[in-house]
């Protein structure tokens, strides 16, 4: 194992040394400081129940959780993939090192960064714990420990990802879409389906082992608090733990097993162009695609953006057969929740249906906008095309617009394919004609939200795979972080709070709108509108800003 | 503006960058006229890049005017972008986008008309013989591919003037012969181009004006022969003579006849070759005393010279002009600080 220390050893600087590694450890550190901050009594004086320590232990565990949560990931994924990219992977498969010292020797680096990322928690725990009612070891421990596991699993997953992913950006994309699902999408099934018998219900509360949120949850709740749907007898911490050590162990053995060559032998497609085969082929293709992207292209149309254009040919998920893969999915998807909608309405109410589907939804957007949107700018000057692009007469204007308009397209189509879903709800109840049309233009802003943010991040950042990676942070932040002061309702944060801070989600807003439960209380729309409204209008003034800034002469 | 202004292409007049402190180019300025072909040559840091970053609207001068087909490249860029075509030494590709779709997109992004544009792809295809990779996707090819797949590009809208930043970098030598010979049917076309290269014998073939830049500052500017001696003060001479008998009595001759000669004999070619400043009478003198001492000369010929050495000189000349300036600016430094001292 020698070898793993070697490797280490030339990681952990790497890491440590940069710039975001900083920021995001500072970052880290404020934001906890902020959190129990926020718990802390304004008399100075902690209540004997520990009540109020313990509200401040779980906040500052969740925020724990979120923060590794978004950190994690992107480290281990994009890692592998430069070291591929640099070829410098050749030269460690070509020396004497085996391919197990590789892999153990950078989740050693990677073990080593999530201790400093812990450790940045430390002050922010110490001050919880100062307030009196937690257990040193029960508690603290426990969390630590819990996290601990929790880093191990998503450094895994990331690094498996990384063996497969091309470039950093879709490291990117998919660690922090295996993350999400892992973590969040774990969740949805459970909140719509809990209590229910029979083999949905037993596979939606096998899934909910899967998360860490309800051991995490379990953990710090103790016997006081409780959460909706996480009052039950079984210890979710034990099947947590059997659950992510099988995935670590596992994976670990999956990602050594593709450590070989196999990695730097990616020979690019040439792509059989459909004109070229043969007339039998042909039809065949023709019937299979409506619109075949592997076919001879005509000209690009006057009447059509240019850059717009390229950016549907030239984004792996813009390109055509992508898109109507990804269209087919979420209409089987719309369907299926329309068929549950008219089975099971009496048992569920439309209004956890349009709950799914709205968070499924948004879930789709998160996971989606950024990947797509977070190399608009960054990317072409990246890879040097941004310049190409500025000597062209096209005006910044022209060039944004195409941009923009090509992401746009690619939404819309996501958001058009649960229509029918919407449809059906409005046909069962007529009287939610008018709360479904204010969902729809709630998951606009947060579709346009989405863009705008993840186009920002471009403009300002030189990097696509740091460009992503803040987008996915800040989305993170506005539709889940809202999220967390939301569950913390009451204790500590009054109504009035929470209902200001929803205010600037827009999928609180189309929650509210369809009185999901847990937001019936709030009246979002048309706030979150307004606030989002604002948001968007600011964001594009400071695009059109800033990519007519980059298409000046320098 | 006078006839003269009009009939240049590319015009640059006191061109100056400074970033911060640091001088990226000093004054400079050159004219370039219709179907030149400028070798634009200079040591890494030079003020190449600046140059045409300048010249394609990427970069603001400090100081001075560039102006391409009488357009100012700052305040008219928009004209400008029109009639150059641009190659920057990174390719910038796209990814998924096939060569065709490649050409397509920048036809349309210069406003080619579309039923226009599928027969120029056609033909800058068939210019830089690159119709067989036209469905082949960009980033999947070779770095030889895609440098003509580059030249293809600055051509799709047909613009008069070219610039290329290292369009042979990196280039096999079968790969090096096919760009020359496109650069060379386009200069036939009438294209004026402006080529940076480091690949100096390249330059040589192709170019038919040198212009040789070194710390920011042109160092010399002409056809490759003004140039050559411009540059290179010492001139080199062969004399052959028939069999390798007399080659050490020549040697000893030229040696005695012009005191600072380097003389080096080849017995095998049965050549002895010199390099030297002499002057034409000194030279003639030289030639006599060979053929009244009786040895076998058959040829006494200057040999030309080359860019390399012209780019070498150059670059010496730079190094020395930076380090005098620099030990200047220590000797003031230390006379002011003499004169503080004396203050105090």
């Amino acid at each position: 194992m020698k070898g793993s220390l070697v490797i280490a050893e030339r990681e952990i600087p790497g890491i440590m040394r940069n710039k975001p590694t900083l920021w995001i450890l500072l970052t880290v550190a404020v934001v906890f400081a902020l959190t129990i901050l926020l718990k802390w009594p304004e008399s100075g004086v902690s209540d004997l129940t520990g009540s109020q320590a313990r509200g401040a232990f779980r906040s500052l565990a969740m925020a724990m959780l979120t923060a590794v949560v978004l950190v994690v990931p992107a480290f281990p994924a994009t890692s592998l993939v430069k070291e591929i990219r640099r070829r410098t992977m050749e030269l460690l498969l070509n020396s004497p090192l085996h391919r197990y010292e590789i892999f153990f020797g950078k989740a050693l680096a990677m073990f080593c960064f999530i201790l400093v990322l812990l450790t940045m928690t430390l002050p922010a725990m110490t001050c919880c714990f100062a307030m009196g009612g937690i257990s040193l070891t029960s508690d603290i421990l426990r969390l630590y420990v819990l996290l601990i596991v929790v880093c191990l699993q998503l450094a895994v997953l990331g690094m498996l990802v990384g063996t497969w992913a091309g470039s950093p950006e879709s490291a990117l994309r998919w660690a922090y879409g295996c993350t999400f699902a892992l973590v969040v999408g774990t969740l949805i099934p459970w909140q719509f389906l809990e209590g229910m018998e029979g083999p949905l219900g037993s596979i939606a509360s096998f899934l909910r082992q899967l998360s860490p949120v309800p051991a995490m949850l379990q953990m710090v709740s103790g016997t006081t608090v409780s959460q909706v749907g996480l009052r039950d007898s079984e210890s979710l911490m034990e099947s947590y733990f059997l659950y992510a050590g099988l995935f670590i162990v596992i994976g670990s053995g999956v990602c050594i097993r593709r450590f070989n060559y196999s990695l730097l032998d990616r020979s690019r497609s040439q792509g059989v162009i459909t004109d070229e085969l043969s007339s039998g082929g042909q039809v065949a293709r023709r019937l299979f695609f409506l619109i075949d992207p592997q076919r001879r292209k005509a000209g690009i149309p006057f009447f059509l953006n240019p850059v717009m254009v390229k950016e549907f040919r030239s984004r792996q998920f813009g390109r055509l057969h992508w898109l109507l893969r990804l269209i087919s999915s979420c209409a089987v998807l719309s369907l299926l929740l329309t068929f549950a909608t008219t089975m099971g309405t009496v048992d569920w109410g439309v209004e956890r249906i349009g709950g799914i589907i709205v968070i499924a939804q948004v879930t789709l957007i998160i996971v989606l906008t950024p990947g797509i949107a977070g190399g608009l700018i960054s990317g072409e000057r990246e890879a040097g095309g941004w310049d190409l692009l500025r000597t062209t007469p096209l005006s910044a204007g022209r060039i944004l617009r195409g941009k923009l308009i090509s992401v746009v397209l690619t939404l819309l189509l996501v958001l058009c394919a649960s229509l029918p879903g919407y449809a059906v709800i409005m046909a069962i109840k007529p009287n939610l004609r008018e709360q479904v049309m204010q969902v729809i233009v709630c998951l606009l802003f947060s579709a346009a939200l989405s863009l705008l943010v993840s186009a920002t991040v471009s403009a300002f950042v030189r990097s696509t795979a740091v460009a992503t990676t803040i987008s996915y942070g800040l989305l993170m932040l506005l539709f889940a972080g809202t999220l967390v002061v939301w569950s913390n309702l009451d204790a500590p944060f009054s109504h009035t709070f929470v209902e200001r801070v929803l205010s600037v989600n827009p999928m609180a807003g189309a929650l509210s709108a369809i009185a999901a439960s847990g937001f019936e209380t709030f009246d979002l729309v048309p706030r979150t509108w307004w606030t989002s409204g604002i948001l968007c209008g600011l964001l594009l003034i400071t695009l059109q800003l800033r990519t007519w800034r980059l298409c000046q002469p320098d | 503006m006078s006839e003269t202004a009009h009939s240049n292409v590319v015009q640059i007049e006191n061109l100056t960058k400074h970033y911060g402190e640091f001088v990226a180019l000093d004054s400079l300025s050159l004219t370039l006229q219709k179907g030149d072909i400028l070798g634009f040559i200079g040591p890494n840091g030079a003020g190449k890049t600046t140059t045409i970053k300048i010249l394609v609207g990427l970069t603001r001068p400090t100081r001075g005017v560039a102006r391409i087909g009488g357009a100012d490249c700052v305040s008219e860029s928009r004209k400008v972008r029109r009639l150059i075509g641009y190659m920057p030494d990174k390719f910038g590709s796209y990814d998924n986008m096939r060569v065709r779709e490649y050409l397509d997109f920048f036809g349309a992004a210069y406003g080619v008309p579309r039923s226009e544009r599928r027969r120029r792809v056609a033909e800058v295809l068939e210019i830089t013989n690159a119709t067989w990779m036209q469905d082949r996707y960009v980033e999947s090819l070779s770095h030889g591919m895609q440098q003509r797949i580059g030249i293809a590009r600055t051509l799709i809208h047909q613009p008069e003037v070219l610039i290329l930043d290292e369009p042979a970098n990196g280039l096999d030598p079968q790969a090096r012969i096919e760009m020359r010979e496109i650069l060379l049917r386009l200069a036939d076309e009438g294209k004026t181009l402006i080529v940076t290269s480091h690949i100096l014998p390249e330059l040589a073939r192709i170019c038919d004006r040198v212009a040789i830049i070194a710390g920011g500052k042109l160092r010399a500017l002409g056809n490759l022969k003004e140039v050559t001696a411009q540059l290179t003060q010492r001139r080199t001479f062969e004399v052959q003579c028939l069999g390798a008998d007399h080659l050490t009595a020549i040697e000893n001759q030229i040696s005695r006849a012009i005191g600072d000669a380097d003389v080096s004999a080849s017995d095998t070619e049965g050549i002895v070759r010199f390099r030297t400043a002499a002057s034409d009478e000194q030279l003639s003198g030289l030639l006599k005393t060979l053929i009244t001492a009786g040895t076998d000369v058959t040829q006494f010929r200057e040999v030309a010279g080359d860019l390399e050495e012209a780019f070498v000189t150059a670059t010496q000349a730079a190094t020395a002009d930076s380090q005098t300036s620099e030990s200047a600016g220590e000797s003031v430094a230390a006379d002011a600080s003499a004169a503080l001292e004396a203050a105090e």
